[in-house]
C-alpha cells in the first residue's frame, strides 16, 4: 500500500533543484491519490538479450512527483550507462511508501532519513550504502527554537510551556529533540512530555513547526537545523535556538534485503563517482547534495540506540546475530 | 581527501561539526535553489523567493490587491475569481464524495450581472454597447466582488475542515483535506496577523491541535497513533465558527481599503494598520546575471571618497526611505527598477504591469493622489548615459532630470518633498551613468573599419531616407553623432489606445546605445527583440525591405547597441553591498558640515536597513554578529543624531568604519 505523504522530516533537505518551484497544494493533491509513479526507463546500448533484471529505484518526492520524474532522468541515464543495466524508477510521496516498497521488493533502492532507515532495516532487512553530504557535512543537528523576545533562554524555562515536535516518525523532528530534554534531565522518556510541557503538538512539517514558534502559537519547537532557512531574513532575526542535539547522520541511500552485493556495490561506486569529475552537476538532481560518503549500519549506531531507548525499535535481545528480517511474519510484524 | 575516500565513523564517535547554515529545505527557498542551480551559480545572491500558496489563496490575495486599484483591472480580477470558483467547486465535489451527501448551496456567493459583465473581455463589452462604469461605481462593484470572493474562500476552507473531520478514520485523506484547508487559510493570514493578533494565535493553535489529533499511521505500523476525533472536530468547529462569523454570508467589505477584516472577532483591532504587501506574482528581485554599471568617475579612476555628493545620491538611489508608503514599507527604491542604472527586465506587479520590465507609474497604489485614472504602463527605461538623453520620461514630459526625479519621489512613490541637497546628490549620481563602451563605433557614431559586410549594409539602410517616412531615415531621429537620439518626441504610431485627437502618441526618441541589453523595446515594451523592431517599421511604413535587408539592419542595430562586458562575473554579493554602504557613509562629513541632520538620518537608516536585508547572504554564519553590530551602530548613530549628540554620531560612525575595515576581508 502506498500511503499518502506525511510531512515527517522530509522538508529539511534542499529541494531537488528542478527548474520550477513546486507547490504544496499540488503535492497534497497528488498525495491524496496515493501516488506512486512508475516512470519510463532508459536503455542505452544494452543488448536486449543479455540485459540483467532492471534496477528499481524509488525516489522520495519532497515537492512535485511529476517534476522529480523529469529532474532525475539525467541521473537515471547516467546510472544505466555506468551499470550497463536498465533502471526503472518510481516516485513516492512519503517515507512509509519507500520503506513499504523496499519491504515488498517492488523497489531495490530508496532514499530516506536515519530513523526510517532503521525501521526499514529492522523490519525489512534493508541496508544503507551511502550517506548524503550537505554544506560539507554528513551530519546535521536538531535544535530547540524559541522566539528571541520570549525570555526563554534554557530548556528548564520550557516547563509548563507549549511545545511543537514535527512528526512522530522523525529523527530531527522528534527523536533527537526528545533526547535533548532527556539529556538535560528534564524528562526520562517520551511518555513524560505531557507532564513537562503544558501541551505538546506534532506540527506536521518543519515549516509549520518553526512558524508556530515565530507566530507565538507555541513557545518552542524541536526541529532540524535547516528549518531556520525556511524563514525569511527578517523573520530569522526573531527566532533563536537554545539547544542542539547530538549530530544526526544525514539521509541515506538504502538497498533492499537480498539485492545482490555486486549490484549494490556498482550503484554505490556510480553515485560516489559523482563527487568529482564531469558528472558532478548531476548531484543537483539528487536533492542537491554536495556529495556522498560510504556508510554502513554502524553509521547509524547512535540513532539506533536512541530509537531503541525511545521505543521505536525493540530493546536488543540476547542473540543480536540473528537476522532481523527473519523475525517478521508475512505482514511485516514482529513474531 | 576526495569525498569518495571518506568513510564515516559512527556518529556517536564524531565530534559535532559546525554547519555554515546555507540552504536547507526547502519549500520557501525552492525557487532560489532552482534558479541558481540552473544558472550554476553559488547560493549567495540576494533573491527573495515568493510565497508558496494554494492557487485559490494566491488568487484571493492578488484579487484583493487588484480590487483596490483604480481603475480596477477587471479582466485580471475575473481570472482570479475563476480560480477561486474552481477551488470551491472541487472542494464541494470532494466533500460530496467523502460524505456521500449533497453539499447544500448557500446564499451570497453569486455575482450580479453588472459585475459579471465587467469581467468579460473588452470586445464583448463593446459589442454590447455598454460603457465601463465610472470610478465611484467601480468602487461599489469592487466591494461586492470582494465580499463574494471572501465568502467563497472562507466557505471552501470550512468545507475542507468538515471533510477532513468526516474522513478522519482514513489518515491519508483527512491529512490531505487538512493541508488544503491550511493552505486556504493563507488567503487571510497577513491581514489577521496584523489586525487580530489574539484571534490569529488562537487559530494557529487550532491548526496544531487538529494536526496532532489526526494521529499517524507510522511506518510499517511503527509509531502509529490513533486519531482523536472529538478533539479534531472541536478545533475544526471553533475555527469554522471564527470564519463563518467574520467571512461568512454576512461578511461586508470595508468601505475603505478592501481587506478581509475580522470585524466580528472580539479581539479585532480596528486601529491596526494593514500590512503593506505585494500581490502574488509580483517580482521585485534584482535581475541575474548582474548587469555591469559604469560610472564615469570610476572609469576616470576617481577616489570615490572624494565625491560625497555622489555618495549621497548613490545612497538615495538605493533608499526606500526617500519614498512614502507603501513603497517604503515594501523596500522599493529607484534601484528596484533601475538596478545600478540598468533596467530590471523582470520587475512585475500584477495590475500595474502589462509585461515584465514595465510599470504604470501613475497608479492608485503607490501614490493615490497622483493617479491619472487609467492604465498606462511603460517599459522601465535603462538609465545608462542618462546625462545625454534628455528629455525624461517615455513621453519626454520633463526637460530637467532634477524635475523628473522630484516627480518620481513625490508623485509616483508618495515621498515627502525632497531636500534640495538630496536632489543634487541624486542628479550628480545619475549623471555618472555611462553607456557600455562599444569599440565598434567611432566617436561620430559610424562603424569602425572591420565591421562585417552585413552590418555595413545595415548601416546603409539605417541612413537611407524612405519616402514612406516623409523622406526621413532611421538616422534622422536616432542621430548617430549624437548618441543615436534627437531629443524630440515623435508619434510613429506605436501607441495603442491613445485618446483620439490627443497627442498621446508622441514619445521621446530613445537612444540605441547599449540597447542590445535593454530588451524589450518601445515605450511599452511591446516588442521583444531588435528584429521585431525592424519588422515593425517595415510593416508600419511599408518600407519594402527584404529578409536580407531586415537581417542586415538588425545586425547593425545589434552592433551599435552592444557593449563590452555587459554583465558582472559576480553576483549581488555581500561584500559589494558592504563596500557600497561604506561609500554611502562617506557623505556623512559633508552632510554634517551643511547641518543636514535629516539627510544624515536617511543615510543611517538606509544603511541599517540594507545591512539587515543582506546579512543572511553571509557565507560564514559566525560573522552574523559582526553584521548585527554594524546595523546596531547605525541605529545608535541615528538615535544620537535625533538627540542632537553630534559627537556620539561621529563616534558611532567611526566605530562602524573601524569594525568594517577589521572584517572587510572576511565579510563575504
Amino acid at each position: 500500500m502506498i500511503a499518502r505523504t506525511t510531512v515527517s522530516e522530509r522538508s529539511w533537505r534542499p529541494l531537488g533543484s528542478g527548474p520550477s518551484r513546486r507547490s504544496r497544494w499540488l503535492r497534497s493533491t497528488l498525495s491524496n491519490m496515493g501516488l506512486l509513479i512508475l516512470c519510463t526507463t532508459f536503455l542505452w546500448g544494452i543488448p536486449a538479450d543479455a540485459a540483467p533484471e532492471p534496477l528499481r529505484i524509488v525516489f522520495i518526492a519532497y515537492q512535485n512527483p511529476n517534476q522529480l520524474v523529469e529532474d532525475v532522468r539525467p541521473v537515471v541515464a547516467y546510472l544505466e550507462e555506468r551499470l550497463q543495466r536498465k533502471v526503472e524508477y518510481f516516485t513516492a510521496t512519503d517515507y512509509a511508501a519507500v520503506v513499504e516498497a523496499l519491504r515488498n521488493e517492488t523497489a531495490d533502492v530508496g532514499f530516506m532519513g536515519p530513523l526510517q532507515y532503521l525501521l526499514a532495516h529492522e523490519h525489512a532487512g534493508a541496508r544503507p550504502i551511502l550517506g548524503e553530504i550537505y554544506n560539507g557535512s554528513s551530519t546535521y543537528h536538531s535544535r530547540i527554537f524559541v522566539r528571541k523576545d520570549s525570555g526563554i533562554r534554557n530548556l528548564k524555562d520550557l516547563k509548563g510551556k507549549n511545545f511543537a515536535f514535527v512528526d512522530p516518525i522523525s529523527s530531527s523532528g522528534y527523536l533527537y529533540p526528545l533526547e535533548i530534554f532527556v539529556e538535560a534531565g528534564l524528562i526520562e522518556n517520551r511518555d513524560q512530555t505531557d507532564r513537562f510541557f503544558r501541551r505538546n503538538y506534532f506540527a506536521g512539517g518543519d515549516e509549520q513547526a518553526i512558524r508556530a514558534v515565530l507566530n507565538g502559537f507555541v513557545d518552542a519547537a524541536g526541529i532540524g537545523q535547516y528549518s531556520f532557512s525556511l524563514l525569511r531574513g527578517e523573520e530569522r532575526d526573531q527566532v533563536i535556538s537554545i539547544a542542539d542535539s547530538k549530530p544526526i547522520p544525514s539521509h541515506c541511500v538504502v538497498v533492499r534485503k537480498g539485492l545482490e552485493g555486486a549490484a549494490a556495490n556498482s550503484l554505490r561506486d556510480s553515485l560516489l563517482a559523482l563527487n568529482e569529475g564531469e558528472n558532478r552537476p548531476l548531484l543537483k538532481y539528487l536533492y542537491n547534495v554536495d556529495g556522498y560518503v560510504e556508510v554502513d549500519h554502524q553509521t547509524f549506531a547512535g540513532t539506533e540506540e536512541l530509537a531503541r531507548k525511545h521505543g521505536f525499535l525493540p530493546a536488543l535481545e540476547p542473540s543480536p546475530s540473528e537476522e532481523p528480517a527473519s523475525k517478521l511474519d508475512s505482514s511485516g510484524q514482529r513474531k | 581527501m576526495p569525498l569518495s575516500q571518506h568513510k564515516l565513523d559512527p556518529v556517536t564517535k564524531q565530534s559535532p561539526r559546525s554547519s555554515r547554515g546555507g540552504l536547507g529545505a526547502l519549500l520557501i527557498s525552492a525557487l532560489l535553489v532552482s534558479v541558481l542551480v540552473l544558472l550554476d551559480l553559488p547560493l549567495n545572491a540576494h533573491i527573495v523567493p515568493p510565497e508558496d500558496l494554494h492557487p485559490a489563496a494566491e488568487s484571493y490575495r492578488r484579487l484583493n490587491f487588484l480590487l483596490n486599484l483604480r481603475p480596477v483591472p477587471w479582466l485580471e480580477v475575473g481570472r482570479d475569481l475563476k480560480v477561486i470558483d474552481g477551488a470551491l467547486a472541487q472542494v464541494v465535489e470532494q466533500k460530496g464524495k467523502v460524505t456521500g451527501l449533497t453539499v447544500p448551496e448557500v446564499n451570497g456567493l453569486d455575482l450580479d450581472s453588472e459585475t459579471a459583465w465587467l469581467l468579460e473581455p473588452q470586445e464583448s463589452q463593446q459589442a454590447e454597447g455598454r460603457e465601463v462604469p465610472g470610478i465611484r461605481e467601480q468602487q461599489l462593484l469592487a466591494q461586492r466582488t470582494f465580499e463574494i470572493a471572501t465568502r467563497k474562500v472562507s466557505r471552501a476552507l470550512v468545507l475542507e475542515l468538515e471533510t477532513a473531520a468526516a474522513s478522519i478514520s482514513d489518515h491519508s485523506t483527512a491529512l490531505g483535506h487538512l493541508e488544503t484547508a491550511r493552505q486556504l487559510w493563507a488567503a487571510f493570514e497577513p491581514t489577521l496577523r496584523s489586525t487580530d493578533r489574539a484571534g490569529f494565535q488562537e487559530a494557529g493553535r487550532h491548526w496544531l491541535e487538529m494536526t496532532s489529533a489526526l494521529g499517524s499511521p507510522g511506518i510499517l505500523g511503527i509509531g502509529a497513533t490513533p486519531p482523536k476525533q472529538q478533539e479534531f472536530e472541536h478545533n475544526a468547529r471553533r475555527l469554522g465558527e471564527y470564519l463563518n462569523a467574520n467571512f461568512g454570508a454576512s461578511f461586508q467589505a470595508p468601505s475603505g481599503t478592501l481587506a478581509p477584516l475580522p470585524a466580528h472577532s472580539p479581539t479585532f483591532d480596528r486601529d491596526a494598520a494593514l500590512p503593506a504587501i505585494l500581490p502574488p506574482g509580483a517580482e521585485i528581485n534584482k535581475q541575474l546575471p548582474r548587469p555591469r554599471q559604469i560610472l564615469n568617475m570610476s572609469e576616470r579612476g576617481v577616489d570615490e571618497r572624494q565625491t560625497p555628493l555622489i555618495a549621497l545620491g548613490d545612497m538615495a538611489f538605493d533608499s526606500p526611505m526617500i519614498f512614502g508608503e507603501p513603497a517604503r514599507a515594501l523596500g522599493l527604491s529607484c534601484n528596484s527598477c533601475h538596478n545600478k542604472s540598468i533596467t530590471n527586465p523582470k520587475f512585475f506587479l500584477p495590475g500595474l504591469s502589462s509585461r515584465e520590465g514595465g510599470l504604470d507609474v501613475s497608479n492608485s497604489f503607490f501614490a493615490p493622489h497622483a493617479n491619472n485614472g487609467h492604465f498606462d504602463p511603460v517599459d522601465i527605461p535603462d538609465l545608462r548615459g542618462l546625462r545625454f538623453t534628455a528629455p525624461y520620461g517615455r513621453n519626454g514630459r520633463f526637460e530637467s532630470l532634477r524635475e523628473f526625479t522630484r516627480n518620481v519621489i513625490v508623485n509616483e512613490f508618495n515621498g515627502a518633498e525632497p531636500d534640495p541637497v538630496l536632489l543634487d546628490g541624486l542628479v550628480a549620481y545619475m549623471m555618472e551613468f555611462d553607456f557600455l563602451p562599444n569599440p565598434a563605433l567611432r566617436p561620430d557614431g559610424r562603424l569602425h573599419t572591420g565591421a562585417s559586410e552585413s552590418t555595413r549594409r545595415g548601416e546603409e539602410i539605417f541612413y537611407r531616407p524612405f519616402e514612406q517616412m516623409a523622406d526621413r531615415s532611421c538616422a534622422t531621429c536616432h542621430v548617430p553623432s549624437d548618441h543615436f537620439l534627437d531629443r524630440k518626441r515623435h508619434d510613429i504610431g506605436s501607441v495603442v489606445g491613445a485618446a483620439e485627437s490627443s497627442r498621446d502618441g508622441a514619445m521621446d526618441t530613445p537612444t540605441l546605445l547599449s540597447s542590445r541589453h535593454t530588451a524589450p523595446y518601445f515605450h511599452d515594451g511591446s516588442l521583444p527583440t531588435l528584429r521585431s523592431v525592424t519588422d515593425w517599421f517595415n510593416e508600419r511604413y511599408d518600407l519594402g525591405l527584404s529578409e536580407v535587408d531586415l537581417g542586415d539592419l538588425t545586425a547593425y542595430l545589434e552592433v551599435i547597441g552592444d557593449g563590452v562586458d555587459p554583465y558582472e562575473d559576480t553576483l549581488h554579493t555581500l561584500e559589494s553591498e558592504l563596500e557600497e554602504f561604506d561609500f554611502f557613509l562617506s557623505a556623512y562629513e559633508f552632510l554634517a558640515s551643511r547641518g543636514k541632520s535629516d539627510l544624515i538620518d536617511t543615510t543611517l537608516v538606509t544603511i541599517a536597513f540594507e545591512i539587515r536585508a543582506h546579512k543572511w547572504d553571509v557565507q560564514d554564519a559566525r560573522l552574523l554578529p559582526v553584521l548585527d553590530r554594524l546595523a546596531e551602530l547605525m541605529d545608535e548613530a541615528y538615535e544620537a543624531n535625533h538627540q542632537g549628540e553630534s559627537e556620539m554620531v561621529a563616534d558611532r560612525i567611526a566605530e562602524y568604519r573601524r569594525l568594517y575595515q577589521e572584517n572587510v576581508e572576511v565579510l563575504r
